[in-house]
């Protein structure tokens, strides 16, 4: 509806962009490891968001589904049961 | 055919004269009007439905439930409200502060983007998805990751053990509750949750054609929205208060708001897929917007009843027994409600 006006959508798609590169670099440089998953878990949303302004709307909702309903809570999961050495 | 809010408040806006051509900005106030609007309803029924129980609760009990603030203590979910407002707002010492704080924000805002999709009566829909109900799954599952940083940036031994229940619990539900939510879209042949309530007008009420499908949907509805038989998480013997034991103040009403609301979207989903959504019977001389959207409202506040029942007359079960019915037996059944379904679809008798 109001994607369609190609100024707005344009905008929207950098503000996304931005949203995605910044999640993506602090994937790699959060110190907490639950952090690194939270913001992987932001990047996937940033991605799937990306592919609605691309009106994949399907393909969006399995992005969504399958990494940060199943991916992330998977790793996040497994970050909770391991033991870990020291206290961050 | 489906009208959207949006072209309702476009078409009102016509008859009064006002009226715009490309102008990028009355578009976005109007945007931001159905959004309020939506956040509005959702806040209202939230506090509805608080009152209700505690009303069917009581009653249940043999007691009256609130009475002294308003008419049978209608007025009693504003005090309430009230009373959390004004709570001290308490971050433990050892807590990951940024986590601490965002995790209601990622329990509560899907609880209210599954409303966009959703037809609360005919012209009632914020927008008509062509992938409705497969938006709905995937946006209800980003949830339990707020709840499990909720249960770990607490930093306390009950809210994590309560998230990790929470969340074993809703993962292993969703599965069978999406292998039926298959069957209702094989026999539309759509997605577009408008589509599924047009469907069940043209044949029956999906409760009549997936009786199966129809209880395992139930039953993991129940343990989605974690209401008593499977309220594991939150079960006050063993945790104090499950994932959000240390939450207080406001952002503890961000859980309990959250909570409702997915009370009030899984309900909304169980009588848009199988209970004819806003279809029913129309009296002359209303209109049909108001007429729907009030049959849509009854729907949902009988299986919010039925919750309520639930709760006020069965006993909670073990976490060993929910998570192995929930893989053992729902899963099972929901793939052979899916593959009755398919050889019926297949064979043309659907």
């Amino acid at each position: 509806m109001l994607l369609t006006n190609p100024d707005l959508g344009l905008f929207v798609f950098i503000i996304i962009g931005a949203a995605a590169v910044f999640c993506s670099l602090m994937v790699v440089h959060a110190k907490n490891i639950v952090h690194s998953a939270v913001y992987l878990a932001g990047l996937m949303i940033a991605l799937a968001a990306m592919y609605v302004t691309l009106n994949a709307e399907f393909v969006a909702s399995i992005q969504v589904l399958v990494y940060v309903g199943a991916v992330v809570t998977l790793i996040l999961f497994a970050i909770m049961l391991t033991r870990r050495s020291e206290v961050p | 055919m489906t009208q959207t809010i949006y072209d309702n408040i476009v078409y009102l806006l016509s008859l009064v004269g006002i009226s715009f051509g490309d102008s990028i900005v009355p578009k976005i106030i109007i945007v931001l009007f159905i959004a309020i609007l939506i956040l509005v309803e959702v806040s209202l029924m939230v506090m509805f439905f608080t009152w209700m129980e505690r009303k069917v609760l009581g009653h249940i009990q043999v007691r009256r439930g609130p009475m002294i603030t308003g008419p049978h203590g209608l007025l009693q979910p504003i005090v309430d409200g009230i009373k959390l407002l004004t709570k001290e707002d308490i971050t433990p010492k050892r807590a990951d502060k940024w986590l601490y704080f965002i995790a209601p924000l990622i329990v509560f805002v899907p609880s209210i983007l599954v409303f966009i999709p959703m037809p609360f009566g005919q012209g009632a829909i914020v927008s008509d998805l062509p992938v409705g109900i497969l938006y709905i799954m995937a946006i209800s599952a980003i949830s339990p990751v707020g709840v499990l940083i909720a249960g770990w940036a607490s930093d306390n031994k009950y809210a994590l053990l309560g998230s990790l229940r929470a969340v074993a619990q809703d993962i292993s539900y969703e599965i069978p509750m999406v292998l039926t939510v298959i069957g209702v879209v094989l026999i539309t042949g759509s997605l577009s949750m408008q589509d599924i309530v047009l469907a069940q007008g043209e044949k029956t009420w999906f409760v009549f054609l997936q009786p199966l499908g129809f209880i395992i949907f139930l039953i993991a509805a129940i343990a989605e929205m974690s209401r008593i038989p499977f309220d594991l998480h939150e079960s006050e013997s063993e945790f104090v208060a499950g994932f959000f034991t240390e939450y207080s103040g406001m952002k503890f009403a961000f859980f309990f708001l959250a909570e409702y609301a997915h009370l009030f979207g899984i309900s909304a989903i169980m009588a848009t897929l199988y209970f004819g959504g806003w279809q029913g019977p129309l009296i002359p001389g209303i209109p049909v917007v108001i007429m729907s959207v009030g049959w849509f409202t009854i729907k949902v506040l009988a299986i919010v009843f039925f919750t309520i029942w639930l709760r006020g007359t069965v006993p909670r079960v073990r976490v060993d027994q929910i998570l192995s019915i929930g893989w053992k037996v729902m899963i099972p059944l929901a793939l052979l409600n899916l593959f009755i379904t398919g050889l019926l679809v297949a064979g043309g008798v659907l």
